[in-house]
């Protein structure tokens, strides 16, 4: 018998599939240090890039997680905006009943992540008890629960009534003394930065230490074989919707927050978009059972340096949808001519 | 007629074809042979246009051709039957004939024309079905002659089958090769590729044998029998590939199966094992052998009937159920749903037992220990654990299902079809591990369409007709024509 026992190279469409987009990543880092020197590799500005990232990039990791299982979560973006405005409602109501703003606000961020949980477990179960595709399931989801955000605050913005610490959660966070701004005033690492890094550290770790992990990849890259290896699949995609409404919920907050109010027409608006060509950017299958959360982090960062550069040369913002467009096409075609074979 | 000379195909890893001469005659039957790896199936893709070769050349009728694509080889009249057939369950058979290539009038379908068409090449095949027939609505066995039919339409000189047997009943098998003949009259070659040695014996002209990407020997029928071919295909000489058998102690059964019932497949079977038996499920592809297995294991639902595990009714209603019980299943089904091929070795061996690494986090080094083992003992050849199972032969993919299998630590096990579609060598291993497991007292229930070997390795054969139990069979009962006789309900027609 003649097989080859010796440890294959790695082949050379795989190597620009896997790290195709770190690549691209780097060479942007490096062209944008070398086009805007004084500006780009400020701390400030990094941090600031991360900053706005953060919302689609904790919406991200959740969908990387759909994704590889099998499934796609299109209500994302719509569920922020409904449960952020549960939010803000919980923590005006109990304000305005006299209730100390601390309580208000844990009651306000509860309400939040308890709906967003709920929601996501809802998804679950249409889509597994109710077997309905998962495309048509969370397209219900996208134009329903927008719907309800609008009716909640009747198309306009609710604001929030909480005037310190809501708003501290958008922007406080860590300061790091050794990085100064300006004298005495250090950089403040975000809350939203820091969960955006929680959380993909957690889906990570979920995803590759955890039976609930290889179940999803299981699910996702061959479900027949996944139950007649008795796994229930049922419930690994429920959990992996519910984590999806946890990671909507936890976005929702930092959105709201750092805005101090949330406009039902625009909270969320095309984030699950966002969130989805981050993940397909970052190399992981849209067919499900293949992926990774760093390479999903990777395609946000890509993504939001794009954004960041097209501001920062002028391009009129009518023009940034087509550029973004370009740039998941082309990643897209990248990866594609491996597996292809 | 088709002629191939120092044709050579090289991949990243591997050399899959080193100079092979083959030529095939207009008109013949020729039988190609090789174990997994020994590059058949790189010198039909090359044949059919799939593949380009690295070096060497393809003869037609003596001039050099180039194929750069399917449609090439096809527009010369050389067409491949894959063993996944190539058609759309939801369009009728006629528009699968002329997918592709619809035939039109004025712009628009011309569907009275090509159902004429359909018609004339059904008959052609003796196909007992109309062209409006919904494809999924076939059995396999039709499909594959709506394929043959498909191959007809293009004017086929060369039609290569791919282990046309390995879904077809013995019934289906003879009228296959009825056809073959007929085929041949009319001046068809037909490049057959098969593991079974006794079909290639009795379908061929003549049988090339391959090793190793070269060429080995043709050998005309009349000087082919199974027992040199297998030592021609392994480059060695093959003891008795079933091993001695041993008698089984006896006691108490540990898995009692009483009147199990399946919708629409399986009315009425009763079984019972013990500890250390080899019992064999025989029956027709129909016959509800697989869905009455799967019931057992739990990945079926049941209508009816009880299973008990040493004498103790259990309720299993779904496969965890089976695992807890420790009745594993080893699908027939090694792709669709015994593997996840686009996970590595160690995944798969894994996923039905995960519980046991991971708590609940899982213990990688423990996974690691566990699975290396298991390739060591069950000789797997892998080239690294961590690269997916697609990329491996086909015995060495039975190997690794069944390891994941035995990880779950199983007192039954029910091994589906084992050894459809493996090379010689890696099913004497198969054979040569259940034959182990059961000594450790392991009781097996061991489902075949290969009645030898039933007979090599059971120790009992329940045959199985129409989902009903029509007879058990033991020692010097177990014969290929009693089985055929109960499995079919009449003397066999043909013995292998």
């Amino acid at each position: 018998m003649s097989v080859a026992v010796e440890r294959k190279r790695m082949p050379r469409g795989l190597i620009l599939q896997t790290y195709g987009a770190l690549v691209a990543l780097l060479i942007l880092f490096i062209g944008n240090a070398i086009w805007q020197p004084d500006l780009f590799l400020q701390p400030e500005n990094i941090r600031n890039l991360l900053n706005q990232n953060a919302a689609v990039g904790i919406l991200a990791v959740g969908m990387t997680l759909v994704i590889i299982s099998g499934g796609i979560d299109l209500s994302v973006g719509s569920m922020m905006a409904l449960i952020a405005a549960l939010a803000l409602l919980t923590i005006n109501k109990s304000m305005t009943g006299g209730g100390a703003e601390s309580s208000a606000v844990g009651m306000g961020v509860l309400a939040c992540i308890a709906a967003g949980i709920g929601l996501g477990f809802v998804n679950g179960l249409v889509i597994t008890l109710g077997r309905i595709a998962p495309f048509i399931a969370t397209l219900v989801g996208l134009v329903a629960f927008r719907s309800v955000a609008l009716a909640l605050a009747e198309g306009g913005e609710i604001r929030s009534a909480s005037s310190n610490l809501f708003p501290a959660i958008g922007d406080g966070g860590i300061p790091l003394p050794f990085l100064e701004i300006a004298p005495n005033r250090p950089l403040v690492l975000t809350w939203n930065i820091l969960l955006f890094i929680a959380i993909a550290l957690l889906a990570s770790f979920l995803l590759n230490r955890t039976r609930y992990g290889r179940h999803a990849i299981a699910v996702g890259a061959n479900e027949r074989a996944a139950i007649y290896s008795g796994i229930n699949t049922n419930r690994v995609k429920v959990i992996t919707y519910t984590l999806m409404g946890f990671c909507a919920a936890v976005a929702a907050i930092g959105e709201s927050a750092r805005m101090n109010a949330v406009s039902s027409a625009q909270l969320g608006l095309y984030y699950e978009l966002d969130a989805i060509a981050a993940v397909v950017i970052g190399g992981t299958s849209m067919n499900g059972g293949r992926g990774r959360i760093w390479g999903t982090v990777v395609g946000v960062l890509i993504l939001g340096i794009i954004t960041n550069m097209l501001v920062v040369s002028g391009v009129s913002a009518y023009w940034q949808g087509f550029v973004k467009g370009v740039i998941i096409l082309l990643a897209v075609l990248i990866q594609r001519g491996q597996s292809d074979r | 007629m088709l002629e191939v000379r120092g044709l050579t195909k090289v991949f990243p890893a591997t050399r899959a074809l080193d100079g092979l001469d083959l030529a095939f005659e207009k008109g013949e039957v020729h039988g190609v042979i090789g174990e997994n790896g020994a590059g058949k199936s790189t010198l039909m893709k090359i044949l059919s246009g799939i593949y380009e070769p690295t070096e060497g050349s393809v003869l037609l009728d003596g001039q050099e051709v180039r194929f750069r694509k399917p449609g090439d080889a096809m527009a010369k009249g050389i067409v491949m039957i894959h063993q996944e057939l190539n058609l759309v369950d939801d369009l009728s058979v006629a528009e699968n004939i002329f997918l592709g290539r619809e035939r039109t009038a004025k712009g628009l379908l011309d569907r009275a024309a090509m159902r004429e068409a359909a018609v004339e090449l059904l008959k052609q095949v003796a196909a007992p079905f109309s062209p409006d027939t919904r494809l999924g609505d076939l059995s396999l066995a039709a499909k594959q002659l709506v394929e043959i039919a498909k191959a007809i339409s293009y004017d086929a000189r060369l039609i290569i089958m791919d282990e046309p047997t390995a879904v077809l009943s013995d019934r289906e098998t003879s009228a296959l090769f009825e056809l073959i003949a007929r085929l041949k009259e009319r001046g068809v070659t037909v490049v057959y590729i098969s593991h079974i040695l006794s079909e290639l014996t009795r379908v061929c002209d003549r049988i090339t044998v391959m090793r190793d990407g070269r060429f080995v020997a043709t050998l005309p029928k009349a000087e082919a029998s199974p027992a040199w071919l297998a030592r021609l295909m392994v480059g060695r000489e093959l003891e008795d590939i079933y091993p001695p058998k041993t008698v089984p102690p006896a006691g108490d059964p540990v898995l009692t199966v009483k009147g199990l019932a399946v919708a629409d497949w399986v009315e009425d079977v009763s079984l019972s094992l013990r500890k250390g038996e080899i019992l064999g499920l025989a029956g027709l592809v129909g016959s509800g052998r697989t869905e009455a297995a799967e019931a057992i294991a739990g990945v079926r639902r049941r209508a009816a009937g009880t299973i008990e595990r040493d004498g103790e009714v259990r309720r299993i209603r779904r496969v965890a159920d089976g695992i807890r019980d420790r009745i594993a299943y080893v699908s027939e089904d090694r792709k669709g749903c015994g593997l996840v091929l686009a996970m590595d070795t160690e995944e798969n061996i894994t996923l039905a037992n995960l519980r046991n690494y991971a708590r609940p986090v899982i213990q990688r080094k423990r996974e690691r220990a566990v699975v290396e083992d298991w390739v060591k003992q069950l000789n797997i050849r892998v080239g690294d654990v961590r690269s997916p199972v697609v990329n491996l032969s086909g015995g060495n993919q039975q190997k690794v299902a069944v390891a994941k299998w035995l990880d779950t630590k199983p007192e039954v096990l029910i091994l589906d079809e084992p050894t459809r579609g493996i090379d010689v060598g890696s099913k004497q291993e198969i054979y040569a591990l259940i034959h182990r497991l059961a000594s450790e007292g392991l009781a097996c229930l061991l489902i075949s369409s290969e009645m030898q070997e039933l007979i090599g390795l059971c120790h009992r054969i329940v045959v199985l007709r129409e989902g009903r139990v029509m007879g058990e069979l033991e020692g010097d009962e177990m014969t290929e024509e009693k089985i055929m006789y109960l499995a079919a309900g009449v003397e066999p027609e043909v013995a292998a």
